[in-house]
């Protein structure tokens, strides 16, 4: 006999409760937390390589590397002397909260101030699964076109800070950035936007001072 | 690739309901998808295809409906539906606008054969 069952569970409902116990478990600790998203390649080790340095001259920093299969992205990040845990999510597209769990038992978290999280490089899954960090961050590079907002909106919505990277190849490329800060702004009023280049160091500075902002806002609570 | 992650999950959360009731077959799984939630419907079918090779899921039928994109202002609470994916409220204009609905990625019901049935 057919029979019908009734389950309404949707699939990101035991993320989010993980997702809960992670920010509590950081916050229990004082570690301020990003997770940083965007599509592959638009540099979220470069800036993580980049910037840490100086951040390093105020935070203890950890780093939580998500990746398909390798491990070069922990192992340049490792190289500067920072405590990087790897997590292979074996084809998976993100990260989501069950793994950076397992990853925030296996880290030292009395001996951090900041975790910096790069996600998986994709512009759709990330968005969808809460970490439990303090604020989300996405890199959009200029070498990638200038309608993606509107193609991949919930990215957008989800995020605090866009960082409009690769700013470094602006003449040699198509990119209306106009027309991409609209877009991300029609969809989130509320983002805000720093112009960047790995490459050259233009911004770096805007984006250390971002975080340093929230850490101090997060601070007095 | 997206589309089979996610259909892994929702294909452990019927696995697990199947359990529950003693399940010999899973004969219908109806999903309710958000517009918004980033799924091609074509190739989430192909990944139920592939993924359910060999349980008690294979052959059976994948359903879904979308479920719109409903958004509230949190200025005023006008509810409305943002069109072009413009999150501003056609009422006060402001921007600050929470998402009701639109991003479900959700088992509604499954149709089974009971063990003895
Ligand atoms: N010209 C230029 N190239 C950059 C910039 N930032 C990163 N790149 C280059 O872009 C490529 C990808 O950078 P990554 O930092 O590995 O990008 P990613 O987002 O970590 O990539 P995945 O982890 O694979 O998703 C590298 O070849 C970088 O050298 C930049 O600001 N300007
Ligand atoms: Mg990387
Ligand atoms: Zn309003």
């Amino acid at each position: 006999m057919m029979h019908q069952i009734n389950v309404g569970e949707d699939l990101r409902d035991r993320n989010r409760e993980i997702a809960a116990e992670n920010r509590e478990m950081l916050r229990s600790h004082g570690v301020f937390s990003l997770n940083i998203m965007s599509a592959p390649g638009a540099g979220k080790t470069s800036l993580l390589v980049r910037s840490i340095p100086m951040l390093s001259e105020k935070y203890r920093i950890g780093v939580i590397e998500g990746d398909l299969q390798t491990t070069r992205d922990a192992e340049r990040v490792g190289a500067l002397g920072i405590d990087v845990y790897q997590i292979e999510t074996g084809g998976v597209c993100h990260l989501d909260a069950s793994m950076v769990h397992s990853a925030l038992h296996q880290l030292d978290l009395d001996a951090i101030d900041l975790l910096l999280i790069e996600n998986v490089g994709n512009l759709v899954c990330p968005a969808e699964f809460d970490l439990g960090v303090d604020a989300r961050v996405m890199l959009l590079s200029i070498t990638e076109g200038d309608d993606k907002p509107k193609k991949y909106p919930l990215m957008f919505s989800e995020s605090s800070l866009l960082i409009l990277n690769k700013i470094d190849l602006l003449e040699m490329v198509d990119f209306d950035l106009e027309k991409a800060k609209k877009e991300a702004t029609d969809i989130n009023s509320g983002i805000e936007m720093i112009e960047l280049s790995c490459r050259t160091g233009e911004g770096i500075e805007a984006w250390t001072g971002w975080i340093e902002n929230l850490i101090s806002e997060s601070r007095k609570g | 690739m997206h589309e089979v992650s996610v259909m892994r999950n929702l294909l452990d959360i019927v696995e697990a309901t199947a359990d529950r009731e003693g399940a010999e077959k899973i004969n219908v799984i109806h999903l309710r998808i958000g517009e918004m939630a980033g799924i091609n419907y074509e190739s989430l079918k192909f990944a139920f295809e592939i993924l359910s090779k060999g349980t008690r899921a294979e052959g059976g039928r994948l359903e879904y409906e979308k479920v719109d994109l409903r958004v509230t202002c949190a200025e005023c609470s006008h509810e409305f539906s943002p069109e072009e994916l413009v999150f501003r409220c056609p009422e006060c204009g402001s921007g600050r606008i929470d998402i009701i609905s639109g991003r479900e990625m959700e088992v509604d019901y499954i149709l089974l054969d009971e063990e003895g049935t």
